[in-house]
């Protein structure tokens, strides 16, 4: 699998992009 | 996504470098109305107060995720009016995925970008020459058409 890490929290991955000044993949998916 | 997308190694390596990867239900509220999410995989790319610029919808294999998300972040750095760093990413998608579904979009986005940075209309009748030249059916050349006359 990959090795990156997927936050689950919107709000997390906002904090997380501001802090580091990057920008943010939202990947919208069906679980099955 | 999950079985040959996400694995590839050059694709993990790229998301890690360059995002802050969030993964939510195609039905999670508010997240998915707010951004309008009708199907599966949704990939959105926005900066970081959470703005949109740049989404795809349905399956993208590894050679073709990495150079759209390129152009993603270039759409970023255009909408912001940093037109150097647009042009950085869209010269990367170019060098290296230059026969990609990305890159017609990236030719168009590049000559704009040269445009607003030089204010010079070479760059625009350029990218419609490219265009017209390798990708001549694309919607990107039919959206250049009018630089032909600059």
């Amino acid at each position: 699998m990959a090795k990156f890490k997927w936050e689950t929290e919107w709000k997390e991955a906002l904090a997380r992009a501001r802090a580091e000044k990057k920008p943010v993949l939202i990947d919208f998916f069906n679980p099955g | 996504m999950d079985a040959v997308t996400y694995p590839n190694g050059k694709v993990a390596e790229f998301i890690e470098k360059n995002f802050i990867p969030l993964r939510v239900r195609f039905d999670a509220q508010p997240l998915a109305s707010d951004f309008k999410v009708t199907w599966t995989p949704t990939l959105v790319t926005g900066d970081a107060n959470g703005q949109e610029h740049h989404r795809t919808v349905g399956f993208l294999a590894p050679e073709e995720l990495i150079p759209s998300l390129l152009l993603g972040l270039a759409k970023i750095h255009f909408d912001q009016n940093q037109f150097e760093a647009a042009l950085s990413q869209l010269e990367k998608l170019l060098a290296d995925y230059p026969k990609s579904d990305s890159s017609p979009e990236a030719i168009y986005l590049r000559g704009v970008s040269w445009y607003k940075s030089t204010h010079s209309a070479k760059p625009l009748k350029e990218a419609y020459e490219q265009l017209q030249k390798v990708y001549p059916s694309s919607e990107w050349a039919k959206r250049a058409a009018p630089y032909r006359l600059l």
